[in-house]
């Protein structure tokens, strides 16, 4: 019974964090029709900044800040200079951004010099409910992400820059017309999905570890989810990445890890050739 | 890359098939008077690798031998992606395969002659893609790109990670020590000869492939590119088409790959894994995609630069070749070889000229 509870907190954990990378994956897949390769490197470069200012003696949870504004920020001038070239493009898109992760990636093994370097926990120890202990700094990334869901949810549906958002994704040239500025919502949406990679980044980093390889393992995972989910919509990400997730930390408990890791993404490309819409057909939020 | 910048020419070369007498034969251009660039940058080409090992020393050569596989490799992603628009992410899927089953044929079977190697590479190639093919392309849906290049990729990732897992496979450390490729009684060691023999085989391939781009089969895959939904309307079987090239691209795949793994007398996982697929779509949109040569030219580019720069700039190279990336997709999405390849010469002529069909009529 006690193994059983804490296999459910390990999966639960685990989806967590893979619905935490995924979701700015999904806002810029949804909203903006690009499927941006670089948005593991942005997880890499949240990683790294949180690296970094504990590094000069800052406290992690400082870090942890700063990664989603400075990310964030690196969105939008890439954005700015890069990505806007790209929209008529969306394979060209593809292309372009994994040049620019490429750029990040390399620069970040760089400047860690290949090595894989550890930050702590800000919170560490664990919580005990009766006869079970959950790691604590687990707990938190749970209730982040759900916190982290339900404001970007909140964002998208209800606030007036959500409305603009998903008007200029629905008809550009009508949003256009009602003096949308289309091109500013997209640097916008583009430099929040980025500081959510980043926030995903610094969160996860103390579980896995900084090493310049790190995105990677995501982003293909993200793609997945998203295509599994259904583009064009907030919840179809979200979904994808819960059911991605799930599968990714149960199943290693039935067979070997390698064998479950194959399995996951298999299953997933065979679900998507039957039902190309994903999990959640349609659009909006 | 084509689909951005080429619409205009889809249109132009489609606007002028409509003539009752000849629907089959369409002239993209009338290029009758025009110097055309194409033949001369390949014969020089030609010329620069049928000599380059006279004037190489030997470890260079060995290392020209590696980067002429490569071009092979390249080639076999530009048929998929610069002719039919099939954003193949694994194409390293057919390199490494091929690689793992010679690798295995040599070890298990201890047969290294090449008239048993380069077959079996080709088949394994060409059956792995015709599967995957089947999957990813066939069916009632018409897939999307994203999807196709996310099967792709997976497939890649997955044979990686169950190489890597494999015992009798050897694991993470691939299969060391394979034989020699052996031609009759003469073992082929790595040096000038390897090196005639890859190119033998590249121009064959490229000679064939060129044929092949050129041929009625050419033309339909060159309207895939520019406009599926056209294509489909004047009839073809866009996704049978589509699998059969890309077929054709994984049997390519597989001849490289049987050579690579000969030539560096080891297979590892890196040969199969996402890496070696993004390299090689590194190559073929830094040289052109959507001319033959251009992967060619890429390859040697991409592989040139890296053996001098790794050398004293071992760090920042990787940045520097991401860099350069970026900047030939933003400025020069046809890759480099458009600055000296026009358009009109890139998307070709087919059949007679006007001129001579004008001639021939009256």
């Amino acid at each position: 019974m006690d193994t059983l509870f804490i296999a459910a907190f390990e999966v639960l954990s685990f989806g967590a964090i893979v619905v935490l990378v995924v979701l700015g994956l999904g806002i810029i897949a949804s909203m903006m029709g690009i499927f941006n390769f670089a948005q593991g490197e942005f997880v890499l470069l949240g990683a790294y900044i949180t690296y970094l200012v504990h590094s000069i003696g800052l406290p992690v949870a400082l870090g942890m800040l700063a990664a989603p504004i400075a990310v964030g920020a690196l969105g939008l001038a890439l954005e700015r200079l890069v990505v806007r070239r790209f929209y008529a493009a969306p394979i060209v898109a593809m292309l372009g951004t994994y040049a620019l992760g490429l750029i990040i990636r390399e620069v970040v093994r760089g400047l860690t010099g290949g090595l894989y370097l550890s930050v702590p926990e800000p919170v560490g120890g664990s919580i005990t409910i009766g006869t079970l202990h959950f790691a604590t700094w687990r707990c938190v990334i749970v209730v982040m992400t759900v916190l982290v869901m339900a404001a970007s949810y909140a964002l998208i549906a209800y606030t007036s820059l959500g409305l603009r958002v998903r008007a200029s994704l629905e008809n550009p040239s009508l949003a256009r017309a009602s003096g949308i500025s289309t091109g500013m919502i997209y640097s916008v949406t583009f430099a929040f999905g980025a500081a959510l990679a980043g926030l995903a980044g610094a969160l996860i980093v103390p579980l896995f570890s900084l090493f310049a390889d790190l995105g990677i393992r995501f982003v293909i995972q993200g793609f997945v989810a998203v295509m599994v989910g259904g583009v064009g919509s907030f919840a179809g990400p979200v979904a994808g990445a819960s059911a991605i997730g799930t599968f990714s930390a149960a199943l290693p408990w039935l067979m070997s890890p390698v064998i479950a890791d194959v399995l996951v993404f298999v299953l997933a490309i065979i679900f998507i050739k039957v039902r190309p819409q994903g999990l959640v057909s349609g659009r909006g939020v | 890359m084509s689909q951005v910048s080429s619409t205009s020419t889809g249109t132009r070369a489609a606007s002028c098939v409509i003539e009752p007498s000849q629907t089959l034969t369409i002239s993209a251009s009338a290029n009758a008077g025009r110097q055309e660039v194409l033949p001369v940058i390949e014969v020089a080409v030609l010329i620069i690798a049928a000599v380059a090992p006279l004037l190489l020393q030997d470890y260079i050569t060995v290392y020209a031998t590696r980067v002429l596989i490569l071009c092979l490799f390249a080639l076999s992603f530009d048929l998929v992606w610069g002719y039919a628009g099939i954003l193949s992410l694994g194409q390293s899927l057919f390199f490494g395969m091929a690689g793992y089953g010679v690798a295995l044929l040599s070890r298990d079977f201890n047969v290294a002659s090449i008239f048993a190697v380069i077959p079996l590479g080709t088949l394994i190639g060409f059956v792995a893609a015709l599967l995957l093919a089947g999957f990813l392309l066939l069916g009632r849906h018409a897939s999307s790109i994203v999807f196709v290049s996310l099967g792709t990729m997976t497939g890649a990732y997955a044979a990686d990670r169950l190489a890597g897992g494999s015992y009798y496979l050897g694991g993470q450390n691939g299969i060391p020590s394979i034989q020699s490729m052996s031609i009759g009684s003469y073992a082929l060691s790595e040096g000038p000869a390897f090196y005639y023999l890859a190119l033998v085989i590249l121009i064959l391939v490229y000679l064939s492939s060129r044929f092949l781009l050129r041929s009625q089969f050419g033309l339909a895959l060159a309207g895939l590119r520019e406009n599926e939904q056209r294509i489909a309307f004047f009839g073809y079987k866009v996704q049978h088409l589509k699998a059969i090239i890309f077929a054709i691209g994984g049997a390519i795949a597989g001849i490289a790959g049987s050579l690579y793994a000969f030539h560096e007398g080891f297979v590892w996982t890196t040969m199969l894994g996402v890496v070696m697929s993004t390299q090689v779509v590194l190559y073929v949109l830094f040289g052109g995609s959507g001319t033959l040569i251009g992967a060619v030219i890429g390859t040697a580019i991409v592989e040139g630069l890296s053996f001098w720069l790794s050398d004293n700039y071992r760090d920042i190279w990787p940045i520097i070749l991401g860099v350069l990336l970026l900047l030939v997709i933003l400025f020069r999405p046809l890759g480099l070889i458009s600055l000296v390849l026009g358009e009109r010469e890139r998307v070709g002529t087919f059949g007679p000229s006007p001129k001579e069909i004008r001639n021939a009529a009256s």
